[in-house]
């Protein structure tokens, strides 16, 4: 692979990110070019020696997406950070998507269950109006009491889910330092 | 040697390369590769991550040989992150060391 082939490669792997952050990483990889031919070294050699661009795009545009998340936390930029880091490798697949559909899992569930229990009253009256033979005061009241306690989870799961996705960020960040690449031939 | 165990190493290399003087990207490469077989091209992502994250502040600088150079220079708070580091690491290798030479002896 020469300097023009290695460049396209890493070039192509970096399409997702905007054309600044693209031609600023490609401006080193250029340099490094520049300075290795030189010393007498030739393109070849140079390329080998980098090893994969596709490779090395991955770990870029994973940088990059973590960065994002860190700046907004929006759905749509965690989405994409995961599936970053998850195309470092297959053993990331298994450490970053497992705890990744747990988490989301487990929010949705406590949202929906807190929503539920506010909903609760509406439903009873709901009920009650169909049924107007079924009416218990003590069972509005308690459905108002679940209610309540409703209200309570929705705020709880408010500052879960902030905790749980500056968490999972710092993981995604972890996976990006420590697994996977900067060996040759992995 | 171990791929993850490497990929930490590699961000410590980096820094303690920095502490004494500025280098530029190419160096910085050629003096790992030196002493540990690396994959070159994962030294690019390391320094734009650790620059992102404050470590190190760049500038170009005219080359008397060829094009500018990008130089990376440590910031106060890189230099904090390298203390760290290199405390850790002393812990990590006396530890692995002590039990090494315990299993040794008992052979």
């Amino acid at each position: 692979m020469n300097k023009e082939q290695f460049l396209a490669k890493l070039d192509n792997a970096l399409k997702r990110l905007p054309s600044a952050e693209r031609e600023d990483i490609l401006q080193d990889f250029r340099e490094h070019f520049e300075i290795g031919l030189g010393e007498g070294k030739n393109e070849e050699e140079i390329a080998e020696s980098l090893g994969a661009p596709q490779q090395i795009g991955k770990e870029m545009v994973a940088a990059y997406r973590i960065e994002k998340v860190e700046e907004t936390a929006t759905t749509g930029n965690i989405f994409r950070a995961v599936w970053a880091v998850i195309g470092l490798g297959f053993f990331n697949l298994l450490i970053v998507l497992a705890p990744f559909v747990a988490l989301v899992a487990f929010v949705i569930s406590g949202w929906a269950l807190g929503v539920s229990l506010v909903l609760n009253p509406i439903f009873y009256l709901l009920n009650v109006a169909i049924y107007p033979e079924l009416f218990e005061l003590y069972q509005l009241f308690f459905t108002i009491g679940l209610a309540g306690v409703g209200i309570f989870m929705i705020i709880g799961m408010y500052y879960v889910t902030r905790w749980i996705i500056k968490g999972f960020v710092r993981y995604l960040q972890f996976n990006v330092k420590m697994v996977k690449g900067g060996l040759k031939h992995a | 040697m171990n791929v993850q165990f490497k990929k930490g190493v590699l961000e410590l290399c980096v820094l303690v390369l920095l502490d004494k003087q500025d280098r530029y990207g190419y160096e910085l490469v050629q003096k790992i590769s030196d002493q540990i077989q690396i994959s070159e091209g994962s030294v690019y992502p390391l320094l734009r991550r650790l620059t992102k994250e404050g470590y190190f502040t760049t500038y170009l600088k005219e080359s008397s040989e060829g094009p500018s150079r990008k130089y990376y220079a440590l910031t106060e708070e890189g230099r904090k992150y390298l203390q760290d580091l290199l405390d850790d690491w002393e812990r990590f290798t006396s530890g692995v060391n002590q039990l090494i030479k315990e299993g040794v002896r008992d052979e």
